[in-house]
């Protein structure tokens, strides 16, 4: 299925947490667009990312059976939210999707997609050290890349970097 | 560092192709890659297991400076010389097996001209 046959089928199936669908487009003057490029993605709710997920991995005409990548993005230093993007793919229909959520900064909380796919563990800790993400109920919140006792978080836009660590300067 | 152990360029023909798997008999670490904070340490100590003399060549563009990562690489160590001293450096992102002989001889020159202490004549 294209992109716009799976938006329609979640959207009859009446999906948990589906809140839009963006496309690119050309840019247009008489509209003042700049448009926008890369791949059509479906807006979700963050709170109901894990049912979203066990709904495409479940139904028959979708069987997204798995996760690419789980990851964030700080768009703006002074903005509120950051974006969720996560990748899903299906091996059996040959079809992928992109799916993204807002999330708010002041309250980066959303629960763990580990329950649907195990997968996500690692994507889940490598997104949490980078950017203070919460993931609520994820098996093992350790830190994965980072060393443990590391302090801030690097992918964010106002991240400072360390004058120090242990002893060694990084001026 | 491949290339300079095998037959085209053949470290042997300077005999410094014995690489061992641990500090304990080695006299020379060349270190070839990122260093990270999280591997520093771990080089500092295979560096304190090393028997005296020893030496330190730091080979290509991040072990020397940091390279590509000296701006925006916050875990990256920048330089291996803020861990451990540093006795060659080779430049070059990588080093071409040529640069990596010339540092091996270069380090050879510097031991040479390192002078040797005496023990002093007994007298009575």
């Amino acid at each position: 299925m294209d992109f716009r046959a799976i938006h329609d089928h979640l959207r009859a199936i009446d999906a948990p947490g589906l809140l839009g669908s963006d496309e690119p487009r050309p840019p247009s003057k008489e509209k003042k667009d700049k448009g926008r490029a890369g791949d059509p993605y479906l807006l979700i709710d963050p709170q109901l990312l894990p049912q979203f997920l066990h709904v495409c991995r479940d139904n028959p005409r979708l069987s997204f059976e798995m996760v690419m990548d789980i990851t964030a993005t700080d768009p703006k230093k002074d903005g509120e939210h950051f974006w969720i993007n996560v990748q899903l793919i299906s091996v059996r229909h040959k079809h992928r999707l992109a799916l993204k959520c807002l999330l708010p900064k002041a309250h980066p909380v959303l629960p763990t997609c580990t329950t649907v796919h195990r997968t996500c563990q690692w994507h889940e800790r490598e997104c949490a050290e980078m950017f203070g993400i919460t993931f609520v109920g994820h098996p093992d919140p350790r830190h994965i890349l980072l060393p443990d006792d590391w302090i801030g978080f690097p992918m964010r836009k106002d991240y400072e970097f360390p004058r120090e660590y242990h002893g060694i300067s990084c001026e | 560092m491949m290339a300079v152990g095998c037959a085209h360029h053949d470290i042997d023909r300077f005999g410094a192709g014995a690489f061992r798997a641990t500090p304990r008999q080695s006299d020379l670490m060349i270190v070839a890659g990122t260093v990270n904070f999280k591997m520093a340490e771990r080089i500092k100590r295979l560096y304190e297991q090393m028997p005296s003399p020893k030496y330190v060549i730091a080979m290509g563009a991040c072990a020397t400076g940091g390279g590509p990562y000296y701006k925006f690489g916050y875990t990256v160590v920048k330089g291996v010389d803020r861990v451990v001293p540093v006795d060659v450096y080779i430049a070059g992102c990588p080093p071409r097996p040529e640069a990596l002989l010339e540092g091996l001889m270069k380090l050879q020159e510097k031991i040479q001209g390192t002078p040797v202490i005496r023990k002093p004549k007994r007298t009575a």
